[in-house]
């Protein structure tokens, strides 16, 4: 894509400027969906399954209805959309005749007030037959195991396209046997036998992360509302209100133009407010009750029946000469996607094969269903755990032969142009470039210092560690408009759904653009109703995406108003430029047409000038792929193994920040995000697939005091496709960290953890067993 | 379940409103008050969204009934500056970019506020344990600290 | 939360007036951290709430007469973090309160409370056992003292009768020679709960452990004191081998569960090493 060029220094692409918005969020003015009280405001619970399995033989809901301040009680019954074998959680609305994870809607009621809801909720009796359950994946994916989906139900590969745009299309795809395999997929490509019969070093280990949530601090909630013609309305929380609209629409079968999905401001989604999951139930809560109906999560639900990243077990092998050289490497990777499938298979597969040159590779994938709430996409879906196996394993294998961890990776670093796992070529990108910065930090020149530091004077066990990961990036078609207005301000409107501040890097490229400063540009993200089609805020997209229709839009607006502006000033349009919110012919400022008069122009009344209206629908085919490394300085307690986390360096390509306050706030934000999969986060479910810490107390989030200041360093290597050279930047700072901790702390404390999170009690118990630990 | 009278201070204004006896603080604030700033993230004080000033001091507005704030003095974020400026702690905020999905900003805020009020030059960890309480998802923290950390020598030069 | 009635009392004996006359059970609401979070998780459903935040008396931090504290069982968690008089000769105390959740919980959360939910992890039960406090209850037939240590009476249990409530609790003056620390494990280094929690108060005399005391918090149904190795310090010269030799008596005092918080194996650790570093502390500022 062309880069703009202009004549002068225009405030716009690569600022640092704050966000339009910035004063509405810190003076609590903006308004989420449950700021929102319309009159005549009902409140909706949902009963939920206590059970992970069940078969429902009775609900009587009567006691429910008959308590006052009660206005409806729905149950599957009620819904006869509702179908047995549902393709994704979305459609499953409410249990027909079997709960498949613990949490699962069964009933919802809709009250005039909350506390009565909740005793409605008492009031309704559900008789259950408890059936066996399938919890832990590897039991689950076993023949004989109990089922979890309705035999015939389809696999949902929908994330994969939406975030990655990675397939193994060109990979032999299994039907499953087992009853709980819902995808199995399997990328071979040479000798590995061979591989390993000559290999000097063979490393096998599996590794093991836990379900993880993605922590946004807005529970999900939506607001719906019909008007007496039939429309709904609904105020979401979601990543996309185009995708919600469509997902209502499939579900409750109805038209999506008959669907307004306003989206308001949204409180952080990761990937978790994606997909639909009580925007159906609420939309039908208001449909019979006729009033506007708000459901906001509890946090206790969120955790026990959100949507979670998978589990994943990664059972790994390598084979390698005792000079580094690369042979053989051997995967099996297991997904345990909850009760509805919809994980991102392929991209474990990819990231295992492709970041190095495997010669010979066999990498086996399956996605199992188990007796838990189903999963969807958490930030650079499957990447944080694939590459804690892989960078994890790197680290421990040039340990093992004596070889600098950075020269073995640049040394294998796969190239631009070769041929992943899935044979598709490897993109441009900026891998190296950051290797090469994490070898000249002064925490890695320093990190044999800093070992020898640690153990005495009191001091800790004290170690250095690092990783590399990224993403690929996702694609999606999308739309934008710029206009111009009768003052010559411009306004951009498309459907994105603003959550980190993108709206201020797209009011940056459309003025860069166009050739004006970023605060002649408004920009909104307009609802389903009025906003061209755009994709969601998800896959590290938006800037390259949306971005790019942007600044294509601006491009459009900027030529039809020079166009204007020529025929006027009987000038070649290549001879004008846009100054100072003049269009003016180069060389002779004195002749020029302000920007306002071409725009008054479009909106008089007789007047022959058309209105500017740049438009932009692009749709791509090239990813730009994102990749970061991090470094981490640990301190253990050699007795309790609690790690104290020093200092932590995110180092990442972002191809061009076009606005560097919005980059390092992902780059700190993804960090942190992954240090939690690192040290403290993981769902934990009891043999009977009950949640066991479903509170922000027992599930970790790391707060401000167990972090120090994450430090940033931009390396900007341009994308040849996106807009200004850019890349995506949100998803690959949540990579490196689980890798970059688990190296760290076998540095310092000499023991390799291989399960996440990499507690205290996980290191303390390990050093114990390997009698180096106090006992 | 009738409805009990409830006296006290909201931002710096005598309120005297009706609330039912099992509403929260934080419900009488976002709902019968209209003051939505203060967010619930969780509802059982696990992640500080929801954090307003007690008689000066930082409280998770969830784990209060309405009823306990009798005689009491309650300043939430709508009342952290005057209406139409910004306490020095929001302008820094705004400055360095610190808010992204935002909802956690209001608590945070406020808890920042009653570490100044308590510490005008708190050190790094005073803030960091200062704000401990309050979750946020989105930035790290790190461009927190530097907001508040410059916010507090702007409030330490005006006094000093 | 399910709706529910509430009552405000100005004084202890309004309060007793309230439970008496509801024996089905009204709930006691001071701090409400840790009530309010079970009855909006649909844990506890009562009909009747008790606000104490009126009750002047409860809120009291004062010098006993002829030495010692006495702590209102509504006096904050935040107050005994910073309170100059608990701070100093009552460290272990003021460390304990220092810990709970956050800063706006501790401002909430009261030491009452704390040991009314009587949660096996409650943080400020073991150093207020390690200082032989003891409880002062109210009840229709008047005043009645327990000692701390016999308060508990399971897991989420006490010796509180359903028309009680508790006062205060008092604290004999340690004395200038005595020393104690609070330590806990927790994964994160606030908004936490005990994976185990260690109190060890010594108090020396010519060289020697005149008196140990070791309460342990999240290793039984109730805090507990491992008097094995209280004995075993008690009379002797404090060395670093004694300390190692009482910290394996502890764990053997330890009984614990696994469960979302940590294993067996990890809590039977680190009571050792908890017991270790608090009494090693402890013998350092009872020196001091």
């Amino acid at each position: 894509m062309a880069v703009m060029k202009t004549t002068r220094d225009i405030k716009g692409v690569g600022d640092p400027i704050p966000r339009a918005d910035g004063r509405e969020k810190v003076t609590g003015a903006v308004q989420y969906v449950a700021d929102i009280q319309p009159r005549g405001l009902l409140h909706a619970k949902l009963l939920r399954s206590p059970h992970a399995h069940a078969r429902l033989v009775r609900i009587d809901t009567s006691k429910a209805k008959a308590l006052a301040g009660v206005r409806a009680v729905i149950t599957a019954k009620d819904m006869p959309q509702l179908k047995k074998k549902a393709p994704t959680r979305a459609h499953a609305v409410l249990a027909i005749d079997r709960v498949v994870f613990a949490g699962q809607p069964v009933a919802a009621v809709a009250a005039d007030e909350l506390a009565i809801a909740e005793e409605a909720l008492d009031l309704i009796e559900v008789e259950y037959q408890v059936l066996p359950v399938a919890v832990d994946p590897l039991k689950a994916m076993q023949p004989g195991a109990p089922p979890v989906a309705e035999a015939g139900t389809e696999a949902d590969t929908s994330e994969a396209l939406a975030h990655s745009a990675v397939a193994l299309a060109s990979s032999e795809t299994k039907s499953a046997k087992a009853v709980n395999i819902s995808q199995q997929a399997t990328v071979k490509r040479g000798d590995v036998a061979k591989g390993f019969a000559e290999a000097d070093h063979v490393l096998e280990r599996t590794y093991r992360v836990p379900m993880v949530h993605q922590g946004y601090l807005e529970p999900h909630a939506v607001l719906a509302q019909w008007d007496t013609v039939g429309n709904l309305t609904l105020w979401a929380s979601t990543q996309g209100s185009f995708n919600t609209r469509s997902e209502v629409a499939d579900v409750l079968e109805i038209p999506e133009n008959r669907i307004k999905v306003i989206p308001v401001e949204c409180g952080g989604g990761f990937g978790g407010k994606i997909r639909a999951l009580c925007e159906p139930i609420t939309a039908e809560l208001a449909r019979v009750t006729n009033r506007p109906v708000r459901y906001v999560m509890t946090r206790k639900e969120e955790l026990e029946a959100g949507m979670p990243a998978p589990q994943v077990i990664i059972k790994l092998r390598t084979g390698v000469k005792r000079d580094g050289t690369l042979l053989a490497i051997e995967a099996d990777t297991v997904l345990d996607t909850g009760a509805f499938s919809g994980t991102v298979l392929a991209v474990s597969a990819v990231f295992l094969g492709s970041m190095y040159k495997w010669p010979a590779f066999e990498i086996r994938g399956m996605e199992v269903l188990t007796h838990k709430p189903s999963v969807a996409a958490y930030r650079a879906p499957a990447a944080p755990q694939t590459i804690f196996a892989i960078e994890s394993h790197m680290t421990q294998i040039a340990r093992d032969l004596g070889l600098d961890p950075i020269e073995f990776r640049m040394r294998h670093l796969i190239q631009e142009g070769d041929p992943m796992v899935n044979n598709q070529p490897w993109q441009s990108n900026g891998a190296k470039q950051v290797l090469a910065k994490v070898a000249e930090h002064p925490l890695w020149k320093g990190r044999k210092e800093w070992a020898a530091s640690g153990g005495k004077e009191g001091r800790g066990l004290r170690g250095t560690g690092f990783a590399l990961g990224g993403w690929l990036g996702g694609l999606q078609p999308t739309s934008a408009t710029v206009r111009l207005n009768p003052d010559g301000s411009l306004n951009v409107l498309t459907g994105q759904v603003d959550i980190a501040g993108t709206n201020i890097s797209l009011a940056q490229i459309a003025a860069t653009a166009f050739g004006v400063d970023f605060d002649q540009v408004k920009i909104t993200t307009g609802d389903t109703d009025t906003a061209p089609l755009t994709g969601l805020s998800a896959g590290s997209k938006t800037i390259y995406t949306v971005g790019s229709a942007v600044l294509k839009a601006a491009e459009d607006a900027r030529r039809q108003t020079l166009e204007i502006a020529a025929k006027e000033m009987e000038a070649s349009i290549h001879d004008l430029e846009i100054r100072d919110n003049k269009v003016v012919v180069k060389g002779a400022p004195d002749k020029s047409v302000t920007l306002a008069s071409i725009g008054k122009k479009g909106n008089l009344y007789m007047s022959k000038v058309p209105p500017v209206l740049g438009t932009a629908t692009p749709a791509f085919s090239q990813q730009a792929p994102g990749f970061c490394a991090q470094i981490a300085r640990v301190e253990v307690d050699p007795d309790t193994g609690e790690t104290t986390l020093h200092d932590f360096v995110v180092i990442q390509d972002v191809g061009k920040a076009i606005n560097p306050l919005g980059v390092e706030g992902q780059m700190q934000g993804g960090a942190v995000q992954s240090l939690g999969f690192a040290m403290t986060e993981g769902l934990m479910f009891d043999d009977n697939g009950r949640l066991m810490n479903p509170s922000l107390l027992d599930y970790r989030k790391l707060t401000a005091a167990d972090l120090p200041n994450i430090e940033t360093i931009i390396v900007e290597v341009p994308s040849p496709s996106g807009p200004f050279g850019a890349r995506g930047v949100g998803e690959p700072p949540i990579v490196p960290a689980p890798a970059a901790i688990a190296n760290a702390v076998e540095d310092a404390a000499g023991v390799r953890i291989t399960e996440l999170p990499v507690t205290p009690e996980r290191i303390a118990l390990a050093r114990a067993a390997q009698g180096t630990g106090a006992s | 379940m009738k409805k009990q009278v409830l006296n006290c201070t909201v931002n710096d204004e005598a309120v005297e409103v009706l609330v039912k006896p099992y509403t929260t603080l934080l419900d009488a604030l976002r709902e019968d008050l209209g003051l939505t700033g203060p967010k619930e993230g969780c509802g059982t004080g696990d992640c500080g969204a929801c954090t307003i000033h007690l008689d000066g001091k930082p409280v998770a507005s969830c784990l209060m009934l309405a009823m306990q704030a009798r005689g009491r003095s309650v300043r939430t974020i709508e009342g952290l500056a005057k209406t139409g400026t910004l306490h020095p702690l929001q302008d820094a905020f705004v400055r360095h970019g610190v808010p992204q999905c935002g909802f956690c900003i209001p608590g945070v805020l406020m808890a920042a506020a009653a570490v100044l009020a308590e510490n005008p030059k708190p050190t790094e960890q005073e803030i960091r344990y200062g704000i401990a309480g309050n979750l946020c998802r989105c930035t790290g923290y790190t461009k927190m600290l530097t907001a508040i950390t410059e916010a507090a020598g702007a409030a330490a030069r005006r006094e000093g | 939360m399910r709706r529910f009635d509430l009552a405000v009392p100005q004084s202890v004996d309004d309060c007793l007036k309230v439970l008496a006359g509801n024996p089905s059970g009204a709930k006691l609401l001071a701090g409400g951290t840790d009530l309010l979070p079970q009855m909006k998780n649909g844990l506890l459903k009562p009909a009747w709430v008790v606000d104490l935040s009126g009750v002047a008396e409860l809120r009291t931090l004062r010098t006993a007469d002829g030495g010692g504290l006495r702590i209102g069982a509504a006096v904050t968690a935040r107050e005994l973090e910073l309170d100059k008089r608990v701070t100093g000769r009552y460290a272990a105390v003021a460390e304990s309160g220092a810990l709970v959740g956050s800063v706006q919980v501790r401002n909430l959360a009261t030491v009452g409370g704390n040991l009314c939910n009587a949660a096996p992890s409650a943080d400020m039960a073991p150093p207020l056992i390690a200082l032989d406090a003891v409880a002062v209850i109210a009840g229709p037939k008047g005043r009645r003292r327990v000692p701390l240590a016999e308060f508990f009476t399971g897991a989420r249990r006490t010796v509180l009768g359903a028309d009680e409530l508790l006062v205060e609790l008092v604290v004999p003056d340690p004395g200038a020679r005595s020393g104690g620390q609070y330590l806990r494990h927790t994964p994160r280094r606030e908004l936490d709960i005990a994976v185990v929690g260690v109190a060890s108060q010594l108090t020396l005399a010519d060289g020697k452990c005149a008196k140990a005391r070791i309460a342990l918090a999240a290793v039984a149904p109730t805090p507990v004191r491992a008097t094995a190795a209280e004995r075993a310090l008690e009379g002797q010269a404090v060395t670093p081998e004694l300390i190692e030799r009482a910290a394996g008596l502890a764990v053997d005092a330890a009984k614990p569960i696994a469960d979302q918080r940590g294993s067996v194996e990890f809590r039977r650790h680190l009571t050792r090493v908890l017991t270790r570093r608090t009494l090693t502390t402890a013998l350092a500022r009872a020196s001091a």
